[in-house]
């Protein structure tokens, strides 16, 4: 796609005149006030879970008995918990967690649903039939059930939350590359790659699959603030994360043995889930919008 | 209409048939013996084999699985290893509480959702618009635990209004609807306000307006109306949310539903219960599909003619 617009004396200059959908994208996105917000507080989460736990002003296992159950203070910003471990270095290394199961869950349905559609899409018939009915009964099951049942056989652990969430984000992933990939086949590029004779993986990888990588990006993105509210669901139900890692859901479901006495065992850890996960959902909707044709600037 | 009523029942069968395998298949994917595992680490052989005839595991498996079927269809889903009782006996004693539940939920979600979804639709890129969708992307992103707990805290501890957890009474209802339904009203809100937007762009919009209609019978008699099979669908689709969604809930305000009785099952490995009720949660949410594909063809004649 090349812009029409002629820059100065004339001439068109390539370099900046080229429009990708990727570029024009980007130039939507950056208008979103809030998108952009929200970019920068999960680049700031990014930061938090990296080097979070050496900046955190107390060891993550640090048990104070003389500061048990304190509220929010000038040494203990968020409090402290029954053992006296100071609540807001727990949140911060939790980031870690919560970021590293949201992100690699979605990034592995991501990819077996990317395959998945992409082969469905082009080669149609039988192949097509057989994914679509997976699909159908991954979709039978209401999204957190699904984790549950696959928790439920393979066993808790933060591990397994992973292989479920993964499983139950694949299909949402197949069906939107799938229908791209319909889409695209028939378009005169692929066509005229498959006459210069490119094999069907150059077709799938280097022709479609670009095409289909906007809404890739932008169902990842709304995708992972769901997961990481399903993890911390199974977490709290018991399922997920273990004692005594810092897991958000899990402070958050000890927190409630002492909801009556103090209240901010149980209000932080969940203001820290409410707060990523509507970053993910704000930038998703501004990528959405950014790739959104009919939201014309 | 029958014609496509009955092809749509027809067309679900394929996926009923898979789920059902899939749960039947469900207890033989657990990695080791799951008799072993049923009867405990430090239970004899003798106890492990017992548990084995007990859950049909020492049959060949397809004479498992006919007679897995058959006990279905004649509404036997086995025994719980947990109360020793049927577990159908053990749902159907739960069944009304999270049915209360979710159809609570539903109907104060809908409400909301659909006056503020045209509210900020209507003043697109305006501050109710911008009030309302900032509420909504919120609600969505909201534990439905953290906010059952906020309203245990403030309603329940604080100022006494409701009772923390239990059942009996509407007053019980109230807390656990309010967490369970926000993260649908916002869904709901979302989706009426960009199905407002699209349809305020309609030629039968400024006519309307042209022959000097009041802007309220605009918006509610030809706006929404117009909009209304999406909305439909999409609130249709979350009444399968809400039955999943009410496991967390469930948890939260300790409501003896179905929800909670998945929770507790899972933690005790009551295989036979745990089986019985992904089975159930997920043939609501099939036949739930089904009435809104059916629904959204009576509300949409252009399906029906195809």
């Amino acid at each position: 796609m090349i812009g029409k617009k002629k820059a100065a004396g004339g001439q068109l200059n390539e370099k900046t005149d080229i429009k990708t959908p990727i570029s024009e994208m980007i130039r939507k996105f950056k208008k979103q006030k809030n998108s952009v917000i929200a970019l920068v507080f999960i680049l700031f989460l990014v930061l938090l879970a990296l080097f979070g736990e050496s900046l955190a002003p107390f060891k993550i296992n640090e048990y104070d008995y003389s500061a048990i159950l304190q509220g929010p203070s000038g040494a203990h910003w968020f409090g402290t918990d029954e053992f006296g471990r100071d609540l807001f270095s727990r949140i911060i290394s939790g980031t870690k967690i919560s970021l590293a199961v949201g992100l690699s869950a979605v990034s592995v349905g991501a990819v077996c649903g990317t395959v998945l559609g992409l082969l469905g899409g082009y080669y149609r018939g039988i192949v097509d039939a057989v994914i679509m009915r997976i699909c159908d009964t991954l979709f039978a099951f209401p999204g957190i059930i699904l984790a549950i049942a696959i928790v439920a056989i393979l066993g808790s652990g933060i591990g397994n939350v992973v292989i479920a969430v993964s499983v139950f984000s694949t299909p949402t992933f197949a069906r939107l590359v799938r229908s791209r990939t319909l889409a695209l086949k028939n378009s005169v590029f692929v066509q005229a790659a498959k006459n210069l004779g490119a094999s069907d993986a150059r077709i799938l990888f280097r022709h479609i699959l670009p095409g289909a990588v906007p809404e890739i990006i932008v169902q990842f993105t709304m995708s992972v603030g769901s997961s990481i509210l399903t993890a911390s669901s199974l977490s709290f139900l018991g399922m997920g994360a273990q004692p005594p890692t810092p897991e958000w859901g899990l402070l958050l479901a000890n927190g409630r043995n002492y909801m009556m006495t103090s209240m901010h065992c149980t209000v932080f850890p969940g203001l820290a889930i409410f707060l990523t996960v509507l970053s993910f959902n704000i930038l998703g909707d501004g990528l959405r919008d950014a790739l959104d044709p009919k939201l014309t600037d | 209409m029958l014609r496509y009523t009955l092809k749509r029942i027809i067309g679900v069968l394929p996926t009923l048939i898979i789920v059902v395998t899939f749960v039947f298949f469900f207890v033989r994917m657990i990695p080791g013996d799951p008799a072993r595992l049923v009867a405990g680490e430090q239970a004899t052989l003798d106890a492990v084999e017992a548990v084995r005839v007990q859950l049909g595991l020492d049959q060949p498996i397809h004479v498992q699985y006919l007679k897995y079927v058959g006990g279905l269809l004649r509404g036997d889903l086995g025994m719980s290893l947990r109360t020793k009782r049927p577990v159908l006996a053990e749902v159907t004693a739960r069944y009304g509480n999270t049915m209360a539940l979710t159809v609570a939920s539903l109907v104060w979600s809908t409400i909301v959702g659909v006056i503020l979804g045209v509210w900020s639709g209507k003043n697109r890129g305006k501050w109710q618009d911008f009030t309302g969708m900032t509420l909504a992307v919120s609600g969505i992103s909201l534990p439905n635990f953290w906010i059952g707990f906020l309203l245990i805290m403030v309603f329940a501890v604080k100022l006494r209004w409701f009772p923390t957890t239990g059942t009996g009474s509407w007053k019980n209802l109230v807390l656990p609807a309010i967490a369970l339904g926000t993260s649908i009203a916002a869904i709901i809100a979302r989706f009426t306000r960009s199905s407002i937007v699209e349809v305020m762009k309609e030629d039968y919009i400024r006519t309307a307006r042209a022959k000097g209609l009041k802007e309220k019978t605009v918006t509610w008699g030809h706006a929404f109306r117009n909009s209304m099979i999406s909305v439909v669908t999409v609130v249709g689709l979350q009444f399968g949310f809400l039955l999943g969604g009410s496991v967390v809930t469930e948890a939260v305000f300790a409501y003896p539903g179905l929800g909670q009785l998945l929770v507790e099952s899972v933690n005790y490995r009551d295989y036979p219960a745990i089986q019985s009720l992904i089975l159930i949660f997920s043939l609501q949410f099939i036949i739930i599909n089904l009435i809104v594909d059916i629904l959204y063809a009576v509300l949409n004649p252009e399906i029906k003619l195809s």
